[in-house]
C-alpha cells in the first residue's frame, strides 16, 4: 500500500506535465505577440489604410462582428427558446439537435464556400459586408443556441410556474420571466460567439473582404477590409515579411482574447452565482 | 418534458401566435442551412465529379496547369497531417483533462480550464503566423531542411489547436462520472490513482473517444493555420510516411485556389468537389462522435 501511495504521486505529477505544456504554450504565444507591441503606435489605429494605418480594418472587423451578432443573436435565442420551452421531445428535435452539433463542427472554409455559392452568387449579394454577416452568423449560430439553452435551463422552474399560476400565457412567461432571468447567460453566449468569429479568416476569405477599400463601406452591399483577411493576404499572397504585419496580428489577438476572456469570466461568474440564489 | 406543456392551458391556443412560428423557423434554421450547404456545394461541384468520375477521388495528379484534378494527394495530405497531430494531441489532451478534473484542487480548476479555453479561441491565422515565424525555422534547423514548412510543422500547429477540444469534451465526461462510483472504489481501499485508472477512465471511455472524433473533425477542417505552414505541394510524399516533406491539404487547396478560379471553370467546380469530400468526412465523423457520446450516457443510465 505504501508503495502504491508513493507511486501515485509520481503518476499524478506525470499527468500534470501535459497540462503544464498547454499553459506554457498559451503564455508563450501571448509573450511572443506582446514583443510586437513596440511596433504599434497609437496613431496607427486611426490612420487610414491608404497611409499604412489600420483604421478601416479595425472598423471593418467591428462592422462584420456587430452585423453577424445582429443576425445570429435573435435567430439563435429564438431557436433556443423554441427548443427548451416549446418543442415536444421527438424525432424532429433529435434531428435539429444533431444538425446544430454538425453545424458547430463544420469547417469554416466550408461555411465560406457555401457563403460564396449561396449568399454571394445565388442571392446576388456579391462580395459584400452583408454576405460576410450572414456567413459569420452561420458560424455563430450553434454557439448562441447552445449557450442560450444552457442559460434558460438554469432558470428555476418555480419562476415559470409562478408566472403561469398568475395567469400569464406561455409567451408572456417566456418574455417577462424566462428570458430576463437568462439574460446574462444569453449575452455571454453572444460574446463567445463573437470571439469565435472575430479572428475568422477562412469564412470571409471569398465572401466579404478585399485588401484595400477607399474609405469605409457606405452600404452593406460593399466589400470591407478586415484585420484577419489583411493579415492572411499580406503573409500568404503578398509574402510580406512577418515583422511588418506584427501590429495587425497583435491587435487581432488582443481583440479576440478580450472578447473570449470577458465571455468566459462572465459565464463562470453566473454559473457560480446565480442572482436568484442569493 | 411533456408536463410543462400541461402547465399552460393556453398552449394550444397560443400556438398560432406568429412569434411562436417564428421561433420554430429559427429552430429549423440549422437543419435548413446544413441541407442548403450540401445542396449548393454538390451543385457547384457536379461538373468536376461528372468529368472525372471516381478519378476525382483516387486520381493521383492535382495540376491546375494541365486541368487535371485528382484529389488523392490532397486527401492523403489532410489525413497524414491530422493523424500525426492527433498522435500528439490525444495523449496530451486526455492526460490534461484527467489532471484538471481529478487532481487539481477545485479552486484553480476553473482558472486552468478557462486558460485552455482561451487557447482554443486564438484565431487560426495567429497560430499560422506564429508557426511561420517561430516553429517553421526551428523545424528547419532541427532537421537540416531548406524550408520548415512541412507536414510535421503543420501537425504540431494542428495538435496545439486540437488539444483544447479534446480537453474540454473528455473533461466534461470525466467530470460526469457519478461520485458514487469513485466513492465505492475508494471505500474498497483503492488508491486515487487506481480509482482513476480502473473506474473513472473506463466509465468515461465513450466520451473520451467522442472527444477524439471531434478533435479529428476540427483538425481536418482547419484551413488557414495549416496552409501557412504545410508547404502546399500536391504530391504524396515519398516514402508516404515522410513527415518532413511538404503536403497540400483539402482545405488549403480550396482557400489558395478559390481566389483565382473563375466561376464555371473546371477548377472552380473541382474546388467545390473538394468541399463536398470534406463535408462528407466532417458530417460522418461528427455524427459518429454524437452517437458514441449519447451511447455512453445511455450505458451509464442502464447501470
Amino acid at each position: 500500500m505504501m508503495r502504491s501511495r508513493s507511486w501515485e504521486k509520481v503518476f499524478f505529477t506525470i499527468l500534470g506535465a501535459p497540462a503544464a505544456i498547454c499553459l506554457t504554450v498559451f503564455f508563450w504565444i501571448t509573450s511572443v505577440l506582446l514583443t510586437g507591441i513596440g511596433t504599434i503606435r497609437l496613431n496607427l489605429l486611426t490612420t487610414s489604410a491608404l497611409q499604412g494605418g489600420l483604421f478601416e480594418m479595425i472598423v471593418g472587423t467591428a462592422y462584420l462582428l456587430l452585423g453577424a451578432a445582429g443576425v445570429a443573436g435573435p435567430v439563435g435565442v429564438f431557436a433556443a427558446i423554441h427548443l427548451t420551452e416549446y418543442a415536444r421531445h421527438g424525432r424532429l428535435i433529435r434531428v435539429i439537435d444533431q444538425a446544430i452539433n454538425n453545424l458547430a463542427g463544420m469547417p469554416s472554409i466550408l461555411i465560406g464556400l457555401f457563403g460564396y455559392a449561396f449568399f454571394c452568387r445565388q442571392l446576388g449579394l456579391g462580395i459584400s459586408l452583408a454576405s460576410g454577416w450572414l456567413t459569420l452568423a452561420l458560424m455563430m449560430l450553434p454557439i448562441v443556441i447552445r449557450g442560450t439553452e444552457e442559460a434558460i435551463k438554469m432558470v428555476p422552474y418555480n419562476f415559470k410556474e409562478a408566472a403561469l399560476a398568475l395567469g400569464a400565457s406561455k409567451w408572456e412567461t417566456v418574455k417577462s420571466v424566462t428570458v430576463p432571468s437568462a439574460a446574462p447567460g444569453i449575452i455571454t453566449s453572444i460574446l463567445l460567439g463573437m470571439a469565435r468569429v472575430a479572428g475568422e479568416t477562412a469564412a470571409i476569405l471569398f465572401t466579404s473582404c478585399v485588401l484595400v477599400t477607399r474609405g469605409l463601406p457606405k452600404s452593406p452591399f460593399e466589400p470591407v477590409m478586415a484585420l484577419a483577411f489583411n493579415l492572411f493576404v499580406k503573409i500568404v499572397a503578398l509574402g510580406e515579411s512577418p515583422d511588418k504585419v506584427f501590429g495587425i496580428a497583435l491587435i487581432l489577438f488582443l481583440l479576440v482574447i478580450s472578447f473570449a476572456s470577458v465571455g468566459i469570466a462572465l459565464r463562470i461568474y453566473y454559473r457560480r452565482k446565480q442572482p436568484w440564489l442569493r | 418534458m411533456s408536463h410543462n406543456k400541461c402547465a399552460s392551458p393556453n398552449f394550444l391556443k397560443s400556438f398560432d401566435k406568429p412569434v411562436e412560428k417564428l421561433m420554430f423557423l429559427c429552430a429549423l434554421s440549422s437543419i435548413v442551412f446544413l441541407f442548403l450547404m450540401l445542396l449548393f456545394i454538390t451543385r457547384e461541384g457536379m461538373q468536376a465529379l461528372f468529368t472525372f468520375g471516381a478519378d476525382f477521388i483516387i486520381g493521383p495528379v492535382w495540376e491546375t496547369n494541365s486541368n487535371l484534378y485528382g484529389a488523392l494527394p490532397l486527401i492523403y495530405g489532410s489525413l497524414m497531417v491530422v493523424a500525426v497531430a492527433l498522435a500528439v494531441a490525444v495523449p496530451i489532451g486526455v492526460a490534461t483533462a484527467m489532471f484538471v478534473e481529478e487532481v487539481l484542487p477545485f479552486s484553480i480548476r476553473d482558472l486552468v480550464k478557462s486558460l485552455i479555453e482561451l487557447l482554443a479561441s486564438i484565431p487560426s491565422i495567429i497560430y499560422g503566423f506564429i508557426g511561420v515565424l517561430f516553429l517553421a525555422p526551428q523545424i528547419a534547423s532541427l532537421f537540416g531542411l531548406s524550408s520548415g514548412t512541412v507536414a510535421l510543422t503543420a501537425s504540431l500547429v494542428l495538435a496545439i489547436m486540437t488539444i483544447p477540444t479534446i480537453v474540454s469534451v473528455s473533461g466534461e465526461t470525466i467530470a460526469a462520472v457519478p461520485k458514487e462510483y469513485k466513492e465505492a472504489a475508494l471505500a474498497l481501499g483503492a488508491t486515487k490513482w487506481q480509482t482513476l485508472k480502473n473506474v473513472v477512465v473506463p466509465t468515461a471511455k465513450s466520451g473520451i473517444l467522442a472527444s477524439v472524433m471531434l478533435g479529428f473533425g476540427r483538425a481536418i477542417g482547419e484551413t488557414v493555420a495549416v496552409l501557412m505552414v504545410a508547404g502546399n505541394v500536391a504530391v504524396i510524399p515519398t516514402p508516404p510516411w515522410n513527415i518532413l516533406s511538404p503536403v497540400y491539404t483539402l482545405t488549403a487547396a480550396i482557400a489558395m485556389q478559390m481566389g483565382e478560379a473563375a466561376v464555371g471553370t473546371l477548377e472552380y467546380s473541382a474546388l467545390f468537389g473538394l468541399g463536398l469530400i470534406l463535408f462528407i468526412i466532417t458530417l460522418v465523423v461528427n455524427s459518429l462522435a454524437d452517437i458514441i457520446a449519447k451511447k455512453g450516457i445511455k450505458g451509464e443510465k442502464g447501470l
